[in-house]
């Protein structure tokens, strides 16, 4: 039975980073939900505002505040909150507890810990004790010894036998500072990383069970010692490789029933040892030669695998779990999906689930892209299929890398043979290449350490586009085709036909997708759920119900650099937007983390990849009215135009803004055009078919200017350069230029303010959502740009004229719903930079600090509503300041330069929300992990026009206590300014002291560095970047930053902030 | 590609391609939730005279190993799935399900939309069927499914029991019974780790059983009706006697046949349950058990009975365990033996080594 509490708080897990992405929104709001719905009062804290936990509809007091154990403890005190449940944020939240709980704060604040307790906590995480644990009942985890230093780790390898070892560092996220030493110089390099890393400065060493198989299950517990396993799941991978990295099945498939049930009474024999009550994960790898096994791993908590395994399965295990921590027993909670039954039982599920992770190599073209025990992927897909084929070709769609299917891959045989003993993202593609090349499954299972039974399901794969390439394309054939999971896209490559060919000739077939239920019970019992995926079979269990209007809209796909939750979010607003209207709203997405991939949030949810051939498919067996496009990042505007011309006589329209004009805004010739047409200034710009062409461009345009490929959207592969040398380098090594790929050049502003501009439009009138005025120049990313909301420098006039230019634009492109412009502002001037017609980055942000729903709002406007009848128009500012602040994942991912430039590196971000400018700066620094320092030393490097403007900043720290520290020229300056300084050398000096010397030595607390505006010089930092990255210290780039940060570390040596909850605020 | 079909008393027929052995069978078509655990189900006992649909549509993947059948072959008369694996995970020798059919004389069928059949059955009742490769026998088939008795109508523990009363020696202490109605050899392990066995064919008199010395009798599972007359006369009857004299333990159609044995009646489940992932209920606890049966006690019938339900299925709240209110007599309708399924419930075994050395409950 449930014990009384008055107030609960649930704690998220902050901005997504690499191994903490979407899916602690997804456990937070279904925990939130879950407790609400008992009568509990809730708390919510977390500082991402882009999350529907974060809505006012999830809990019932909200908190955007940094993720800081002072920050949560004021929240407590302020609340008046008993219990926190612990286990829904990540890590993240799982050692803000343990930190509360050593310190005795949660005792003084009589609050207790609900679910996963403090000493499951550290019986997971310190290695010692949680050997000691295994020991205890028996269950075998790999030789190992915590050390502290690397002459320890030393010592712990001769105990242990043989190199290669493994390196754990303890207390930190998705592995971050791990790896695998074969020798004992490796061993000291990771170990010294790996200490620094971790929260407690201790790592461990480990007998490696490389080659492994590894297996993962998820294990739930209530107070009655009830316990339940809800998934299985195989990596495809070996051990050696992060199960966050790898590929992954569920359920098992390669286990005899015997092993299955041994690995499955040890990890019930874990849980009730961790006493957890809720969800936990537990990881072993699996010696295939003589069926031993390890204990690996053990989340105390639910995690990235729980969201996937509840996405797998259908069982909401935060939902149950968050029931269970506050007292009930499975078998008093109802199993939501049948109706019938209740949460006590074993999911049995009837197909196959594939996991793929999403890489981000693709952004970053530097970054070794081999997988280890180090999480690189920002974010992952899910695909199920009847087949494992048809699931695996679905995922590879799914990833959205510009894959049809098991693509071909140019390698020669050497690169394939080095590619599946050392694996990277390109792997799974190699072995379908060293398949067609009719290597032997068995030759391919032995350097992969596959299991041969996953590559002769490649193998089925690849013999099928044999069979297709000798046609003649049969029903039969095609249908086989269609049961492998083979797309129309891919058959039509095979075959050169066109894709729509293919699909004519298909349909004339009668051969159609039917749609099957995911319902946690193998179809035993009779279920409701509205959870759907596409196979090819006898029958289909969605059936038409004619009646309601019926929506659908396109997810965001996986989360990757560019398009993260804030898509994910504005997806589920409009479901929930639909049905405030009454209409059935449809989902289409294939990303297990997020909210809207939950069962209960749309009225359908299909779990399909997001490509025209899956859309159509779902808009005609479910009779769709309209779809909507604009809430999927580029994943559904890609989709816009081919989905209208295919949609062209049928009753399904695409919503809002209609395709041609979103092609405007997409096109660089018509969008430029029509500025021209509107009087709005642009950057000068033109676009250049060979190197001679975007040369002379440059020089009639004047250098610096900002150069990227036509091809590719987003910022990818987007520099400034500074001159034609570097022009030169920049065409022979980022992008190829050819008459079929043109090169655009734009004038690059220098020392221009950006502005991005969040609008909802009906046609007819325009609404300015907000106006975010970015702290660092134009020329970073937007995605990367700390901003601020309203603008704090910006003049009256200029914000008319960024009004006035706004609505010019969103009328003239006929918006119906979102559109995000950004602006440069220089010497008083307003140029346009770009227009996006869909769901914005910022939407959330927005929507969170001023109160007003964008997306929902836009939604409704679709439906025929409009901005008058929401009381809309015009820009109102905000009496407080909301800043967002990125995080980037510089840490995990070594050979990515820390510096903003036009390409988008952040993986995430916060919001710091205050009535004071510099309380909301502390906040948003904070919460995206920026240690502030409130005492210590700065180091200041300025180019020569910034002299002047970072004076003041250095005066101001100075009189905070700061030392400074400068180079000769800054120094001088300053020093004949009335500031005290220490003069250093420069880093090229080779000489002492200098800058790195001291911030090893931890004299450094705070970097100011401006880069000279030239490329050459941004590079020159590089190793001083990447050490501070490597420190935790925080560097600025910009003077205003500088300025901003000095503000935030006011109040960070103070402390002298407040909390107050996002329903304290007055909204518009 | 060669066709087969598997057909239905209702007369619809799924298309698929034969595996395994060449034949045609006939049977009652019933479904496993279990998603590994082929092989155990396939060579369980109590599938004899069904048809086998496995829900999850990958089977065979890890391929065929002795050590996991739980009889001498397969009982099952025929295998319907989505898809069977033809290059099946070398960790366990790599032996193939086609083979193990084809070996078994039993036949396969693959390529069926088995959700599709689960769905049919679950919402129409367990049907008999039949697998063949002659599309052109099909509709006399339906004709011959409807008029044919279910299987369950004959005695089909007679096919299964043992031939003669065979005496193991495991080195323990005690020596029990095993009243083999078609017991799988799981039961037998668990009881080796804690006993002598003296195993029984299925019709032995209790007189017979109690001359030899044993302590504690183990009435197994089995196919079929457990109120079938010539049960009713041989194990049921049996049972009855010894009641009163050995400690008992009913495992699944054993525990059935304590309840008939005590004067409780049994009817057949719509479809029941097959799975390894039922929820029983137990002392306020909740345990994951492995099922196979079609039949079960009805626990109203037990009114007035000296048997109380301690045990019921937390999804439909069927009878999942009995026990005498005096008697040192107890049961439970799932597998504590597991093979295929959780162990989470092999304690069971220890309670009937306690029970057996303390006389009572």
């Amino acid at each position: 039975m449930k014990k009384n509490y008055k107030k609960l708080m649930i704690i998220g897990s902050g901005p997504i980073i690499i191994g903490q992405a979407a899916e602690f929104d997804f456990s937070g709001t279904q925990a939130c939900r879950s407790l609400k719905e008992e009568g509990y009062s809730t708390v919510l804290v977390n500082s991402n505002p882009a999350t529907i936990q974060t809505d006012l509809e999830t809990a019932d007091r909200v908190y955007i505040e940094p993720l800081q154990a002072s920050a949560v403890a004021k929240i407590i005190e302020k609340e008046g909150v008993d219990g926190v449940l612990s286990g829904m944020g990540g890590q993240t939240a799982l050692n803000i507890c343990s930190e509360l709980a050593d310190s005795g704060e949660l005792k003084r604040l009589g609050v207790s810990l609900i679910g996963t307790q403090p000493e499951a906590i550290a019986m997971s995480e310190d290695r010692e004790l949680f050997k000691e644990t295994m020991k205890r009942i028996g269950e075998p985890v790999p030789l190992s010894r915590s050390v502290t230093s690397v002459r320890e780790a030393v010592e712990a390898v001769k105990e242990i036998g043989k190199y290669p070892v493994l390196v754990r560092p303890a207390y930190t996220l998705g592995g971050t500072g791990g790896g695998i030493a074969h020798s004992e110089q490796e061993l000291a390099e990771i170990c010294a990383r790996g200490l620094a890393y971790s929260r407690i400065h201790q790592v461990l060493i480990e007998e490696s069970v490389l080659g492994w198989k590894e297996y993962e299950y998820e294990v739930m517990r209530d107070s009655k010692d009830n316990c339940i396993i809800i998934c299985s799941m195989e990596n495809l991978d070996a051990m050696g490789i992060h199960t966050g990295e790898s590929i992954v099945c569920a359920p098992c498939l390669t286990l005899s029933d015997k092993d299955h049930q041994r690995l499955r009474t040890a990890s019930l024999k874990v849980i009730k040892a961790l006493n957890i009550e809720g969800g936990c994960n537990v990881q072993f790898a699996f010696n295939p030669e003589n069926g031993d096994y390890r204990l690996i791993e053990v989340n105390p908590r639910v995690s990235r695998s729980s969201a996937l395994a509840s996405k797998a399965t259908g069982y909401p295990i935060a939902r149950v779990a968050a029931k269970v921590a506050v007292g009930y027993t499975l078998d008093e909670i109802p199993n939501e999906i049948t109706g019938t039954t209740c949460a006590a039982f074993e999911p049995a599920i009837d197909y196959v689930v594939v996991k793929i992770p999403r890489w981000p190599f693709d952004k970053f073209r530097t970054v070794d892209r081999h997988l280890g025990t180090q999480m690189k992927s920002t974010g992952e897909i899910m695909a199920i299929g009847r087949t494992f084929e048809e699931a695996l070709l679905k995922g590879l769609r799914s990833l959205e890398i510009g894959a049809k299917g098991l693509d071909s891959i140019h390698m020669t045989d050497a690169e394939i043979t080095e590619e599946l003993t050392d694996a990277t993202d390109r792997r799974i593609f190699a072995i379908g290449e060293a398949l067609r090349r009719d290597w032997k499954p068995e030759r391919i299972a032995d350097l992969t350490k596959w299991d041969v039974f996953f590559v002769n399901k490649l193998r089925n794969i690849v013999g099928m586009e044999k069979k297709i390439k000798e046609g003649p394309l049969t029903a039969d054939l095609l249908k086989n085709a269609k049961y492998l999971g083979f797309s129309d896209e891919k058959i039509a490559e095979i075959t050169c036909r066109s894709e729509s060919d293919i699909r004519k000739s298909r349909l004339s077939m009668g051969i159609v997708p039917v749609y099957k239920m995911v319902d946690t019970c193998a179809a035993e019992f009779d279920a409701e759920t509205p959870y759907f995926y596409s196979s090819y079979g006898r029958s289909s269990e969605v059936k038409k119900d004619h009646g309601k209007k019926k929506v659908l809209i396109i997810g965001g796909g996986p989360i990757r650099i560019g398009q993260g939750i804030e898509f994910d979010y504005c997806c589920v607003h409009g479901v929930m937007a639909l049905q405030e209207e009454g209409v059935s709203a449809v989902i289409i997405n294939n990303n297990p983390e997020t909210v809207s991939t939950d069962y209960d949030i749309s009225d359908r949810l299909y779990f399909d990849p997001i490509t025209p051939e899956d859309v159509l498919n779902v808009i005609e067996a479910e009779d769709i009215d309209g779809v909507i496009v604009q809430y999927g990042g580029q994943t559904g505007v890609n989709l816009a135009l081919d989905l209208e011309k295919a949609l062209a006589g049928k009753k399904t329209a695409v919503l809002g803004t209609s395709p041609d004009k979103m092609d405007v805004a997409e096109d660089r010739r018509r969008f430029s055009k029509l500025m021209d047409d509107l009087g709005i200034r642009q950057p000068k710009s033109g676009t250049g078919y060979s190197f001679e062409e975007v040369k002379d461009i440059a020089e009639s345009i004047g250098y610096p200017v900002l150069v990227r490929p036509s091809y590719v959207l987003g910022g990818r592969a987007m520099e400034i350069v500074y001159s034609t040398e570097e022009l030169k380098t920049y065409v022979e090594t980022a992008v190829k230029v050819s008459r079929n790929h043109p090169i655009l050049v734009d004038k690059y502003l220098t020392e221009a303010i950006e502005i991005d501009v969040d609008a909802v439009s009906d046609g007819k009138d325009v609404y300015i959502g907000g106006i975010m005025e970015h702290i660092e120049y134009a020329g970073c990313h937007s995605g990367d740009a700390t901003m601020v909301l309203p603008p704090f420098t910006l003049s009256k006039d200029i914000i008319d004229g960024v009004v006035r230019t706004s609505e010019k634009v969103a009328l003239a492109l006929e918006i119906k719903g979102l559109l995000n412009i950004q602006l440069a502002v220089k010497d008083n001037e307003i140029y346009m930079i770009e227009a996006n017609p869909r769901a914005s980055r910022t939407v959330p942000f927005i929507s969170k600090a001023t109160g007003i729903p964008l997306a929902k709002i836009s939604t409704k406007i679709m439906l025929g509503k409009t901005l008058n009848d929401f009381g809309l128009s015009g820009y109102r500012a905000i009496d407080h300041y909301a800043v967002k602040a990125s995080v980037f994942p510089f840490l995990k991912l070594p050979g990515v330069d820390s510096i903003l430039t036009p390409e988008m590196k952040s993986t995430g971000e916060v919001m710091g929300i205050d009535k004071d400018f510099d309380v909301a700066c502390y906040k948003a620094l904070t919460a995206a992990g920026n240690r502030l320092p409130a005492e210590g030393g700065v180091y200041i490097t300025v180019n020569n026009s910034d002299k002047e403007r970072v004076l003041p900043v250095a005066k101001e720290l100075a009189e905070m206590g700061f030392r400074i520290y400068a180079t000769k020229g800054t120094s001088t300056y300053l020093r004949e300014n009335g500031v005290e300084t220490t003069t250093v050398f420069k880093i090229d000096d080779n000489m002492k002291p200098n800058a790195i010397g001291l911030m090893r030595e931890g004299r450094i607390n705070l970097i100011i560095n401006t880069p000279s505006q030239k490329s050459g010089a941004v590079r020159d930092g590089h190793k001083m970047r990447r050490l501070a990255v490597e420190l935790e210290i925080p560097f600025l780039t910009t003077v205003q930053g500088a300025d901003a940060a000095v503000g935030a570390m006011r109040v960070a040596r103070d402390q002298s902030f407040s909390v107050m909850s996002m329903n304290e605020f007055r909204m518009l | 590609m060669a066709e087969s079909y598997l057909v239905l008393e209702d007369g619809s027929v799924f298309e698929g391609e034969p595996f395994g052995y060449r034949t045609s069978a006939v049977g009652e078509v019933v479904f496993s939730t279990g998603m590994s655990g082929y092989q155990e189900s396939l060579t369980d006992p109590s599938f004899r005279g069904q048809i086998l649909v496995t829900t999850y549509p990958l089977i065979g993947n890890y391929g065929i190993n002795d050590s996991f059948c739980q009889s001498g072959h397969i009982h099952a008369r025929g295998l319907a799935v989505r898809e069977y694996c033809k290059e099946p995970s070398p960790m366990y020798g790599g032996r193939t399900l086609d083979d193990f059919l084809r070996c078994n004389k039993v036949p396969g069928i693959s390529g069926i939309d088995t959700r599709d059949l689960v769905i049919k059955i679950r919402t129409m009742g367990t049907l008999k069927g039949a697998i063949t490769e002659d599309k052109d026998r099909i509709d006399s088939l339906v004709k011959e499914l409807k008029r044919m008795p279910a299987p369950s109508e004959s005695n089909l523990v007679a096919e299964v029991t043992c031939d003669r009363i065979q005496e193991y020696d495991f080195g323990k202490d005690t020596r029990v019974g095993l009243l083999d109605c078609g017991g799988k050899s799981g039961i037998l392990r668990d009881l080796s780790q804690r006993f002598n066995v003296t195993v029984f064919p299925y019709d032995t008199p209790a007189d017979v059983i109690t001359e030899s010395k044993i302590r504690g009798v183990l009435i197994s599972n089995g196919p079929g009706d457990p109120s079938h007359p010539a049960i009713l006369k041989t194990a049921a009857k049996t049972a009855a006697d010894l009641s009163s004299r050995v400690p008992l333990f009913g495992i699944c159609f054993g525990s059935q046949i304590v309840g008939i044995a005590m004067g409780g009646k049994t009817y057949k489940l719509k479809f029941g349950h097959r799975g390894t992932n039922q929820p029983v209920k137990y002392d306020g606890k909740v345990y994951i058990t492995s099922q196979n049966h079609g039949f079960a006690v009805d626990g109203d019938s037990l009114d007035g009975n000296d048997l109380i339900v301690d045990q019921t299925n937390v999804n439909d709240g069927t009878v999942e365990g009995l026990r005498h209110k005096n008697l040192p007599i107890f049961t439970s309708q799932y597998h504590p033996e597991a093979s295929p399924g959780p162990t989470d419930t092999s304690f069971l075994f220890d309670r009937f080594a306690k029970v057996v050395k303390e006389g009572h409950l």
